[in-house]
């Protein structure tokens, strides 16, 4: 089973590729096959990133479910994923 | 608003009652006519004097008025508010109905609430123009 990462961006946001990057970093840590992760333009997707409760840029579902709001330390989203895929396993 | 001498409860004439709640007196005394109201207490020169129970009573009907309920509807529902034990079954369904429609009114509130504080958020972030701006020029152009 794979886990789902989805980072939503907006238009002038500067954190939001810092956020990209951190995930696209830890997807090479953990492997590609274990996490896809997808990057999401709010503005695009308006309905979906409001049913999650996205108020701001960046923010970071898992697997359907929002988890962190701005941009989290890599540790503490590392932590969540490793957390999620051990269970999994 | 007035009190009687012997009497700590404020009493309001009709003036004072368009004041507080923005209806007209032709709107007042209309629904004292039909029963929306009950029959409204005179002085003895025939002024009209409303309670806080009337006043509240009109409160109701306004906010039952701004989610679309008809007036036939808001009598029911002014029956089952003075006295909700004693309900027919008829009221407990239309007011159980009408409780179900606040709920998907609600729903939809909060919803249309998260995106535009959203939008603004993006607003007050962005160095890159407003994305409210830009989201409501795309749906406009749709």
């Amino acid at each position: 089973m794979t886990t789902m990462v989805e980072v939503f961006t907006s238009p002038g946001c500067r954190v939001c590729g810092r956020a990209k990057t951190l995930l696209r970093e830890i997807a090479e840590q953990v492997g590609c096959d274990r996490i896809h992760w997808r990057a999401i333009n709010v503005l695009e997707e308006l309905d979906y990133a409001v049913d999650l409760g996205v108020l701001s840029t960046p923010a970071i579902a898992i697997d359907g479910e929002l988890i962190f709001t701005g941009l989290p330390p890599m540790h503490a989203l590392r932590a969540e994923l490793d957390r999620r895929l051990a269970i999994e396993t | 608003m007035r009190r009687k001498a012997d009497d700590k409860r404020p009493e309001y004439r009709i003036g004072d009652v368009t004041r507080l709640t923005g209806l007209s007196a032709d709107t007042l005394r209309y629904y004292e006519k039909i029963g929306l109201l009950p029959s409204i207490a005179r002085t003895a020169s025939g002024i009209r004097i409303y309670t806080d129970k009337d006043i509240s009573r009109l409160r109701f009907i306004q906010r039952a008025q701004k989610m679309n309920f008809s007036l036939a509807e808001i009598a029911s529902l002014l029956t089952m508010r003075e006295a909700p034990q004693r309900a027919r079954n008829n009221v407990r369904e239309l007011t159980s109905m009408k409780l179900e429609e606040i709920e998907a009114r609600l729903k939809d509130i909060r919803t249309l609430r998260n995106e535009l504080q959203l939008l603004l958020n993006l607003c007050r972030t962005s160095d890159a123009g407003c994305p409210i701006i830009e989201s409501l020029d795309r749906h406009e152009n749709r």
